[in-house]
């Protein structure tokens, strides 16, 4: 037989031997440790439920705030709020004239229903017009 | 109890098992495939107890992938050994070689103690040589001559082309032969 033809065949032999070992190589302790990582993964997809399963229901108010855009949109919609109720009670000087001009004096008003001119005086004066 | 339940089940399936929480599909998986990956990472690494370290990683890679895994895209075992191979050589790369670890004595009440000694010591010399071969000549070997593997399957582990393979296995083999002969008769081969 030739040199290459022994060494195959001795290699061949040896490589048999070696993958028959192999066969039991691992030993009770590797594999208890593999199976426990397998199990606790499956248990880490069990315990570790979706989002949406533990979200609380939500509620009117949490919607109603959401619909306006939330947080920050309630909070400018407060803001122009609460300046609006002020312009109402202290008007600016400035506003107080510019609206006098456009609405009218509501001092005009008082006088002008009490001397019977003006808007509720022309009123007054039609109906007396039409007895 | 037999190793493998359930032979007749491909690791595919298994795995897929495994996904929706099957404890038998796991135990199955862990007996059929853990003992492969560490042979081959035993042979890469020449260190039992960092081989170990591989093939628990490995699997545990494999667990994590589970649920993402796609029935027919890749055999989960090539997909293992790949995995193994690079987590090897990974370590490898890290630090030098480390010397063969010493070969457990068998019983001396076993009844064929001396063939028993006469394969630790065949084995022993193997594992030795082995170690001598380049990184990716000895992988290309283990795989195809450890595992059995079809060069069509290595090359797919190692990213390289069939050719290469047989390239890389008809080197590391006589390469092999080169650095075992000298001991041929004294493992119990005989020269005649």
């Amino acid at each position: 037989m030739t040199e290459t033809g022994k060494d195959d065949m001795f290699l061949d032999a040896l490589f048999s031997e070696a993958r028959e070992d192999a066969q039991d190589a691992a030993s009770p302790d590797l594999l208890a440790r593999v199976l426990q990582d397998a199990e606790a993964e499956q248990d880490s997809w069990t315990s570790a439920p979706a989002p949406v399963d533990t979200a609380a229901p939500r509620g009117v108010f949490a919607t109603f705030v959401e619909a306006l855009g939330g947080w920050p949109a309630l909070g400018g919609l407060a803001m122009a709020g609460v300046a609006g109720v002020w312009i109402g009670v202290a008007p600016p000087e400035a506003l107080s004239a510019e609206m006098a001009a456009v609405l009218g004096d509501d001092t005009a008003l008082v006088m002008g229903l009490g001397s019977e001119t003006g808007f509720f005086g022309e009123l007054a004066d039609a109906g007396e017009g039409d007895g | 109890m037999p190793l493998d339940a359930t032979p007749e089940l491909s690791d595919d399936v298994l795995l897929i098992r495994f996904a929706n929480g099957d404890r038998a599909a796991a135990r199955t998986l862990t007996l059929r495939l853990t003992p492969r990956v560490l042979a081959q990472a035993t042979r890469m690494l020449g260190n039992r107890a960092e081989a170990e370290d591989v093939a628990q990683e490995a699997m545990l890679r494999l667990w994590k992938i589970a649920p993402d895994w796609r029935q027919g895209e890749a055999q989960v075992s090539t997909w293992l050994y790949r995995v193994a191979a690079n987590l090897c050589i990974d370590r490898l790369r890290r630090k030098p070689p480390a010397p063969i670890e010493d070969v457990p004595e068998p019983a001396d009440d076993a009844p064929n103690a001396e063939g028993q000694m006469q394969t630790r010591e065949r084995l022993s010399a193997l594992d030795g040589a082995l170690a001598r071969l380049p990184e990716r000549q000895r992988q290309a070997v283990i795989l195809r001559h450890l595992e059995n593997l079809g060069n069509p399957e290595i090359a797919e582990i190692m990213d390289i082309s069939v050719e290469a393979v047989e390239s890389l296995t008809a080197r590391g083999k006589r390469q092999l032969a080169q650095i075992l002969a000298p001991r041929r008769e004294e493992l119990g081969f005989e020269d005649d």
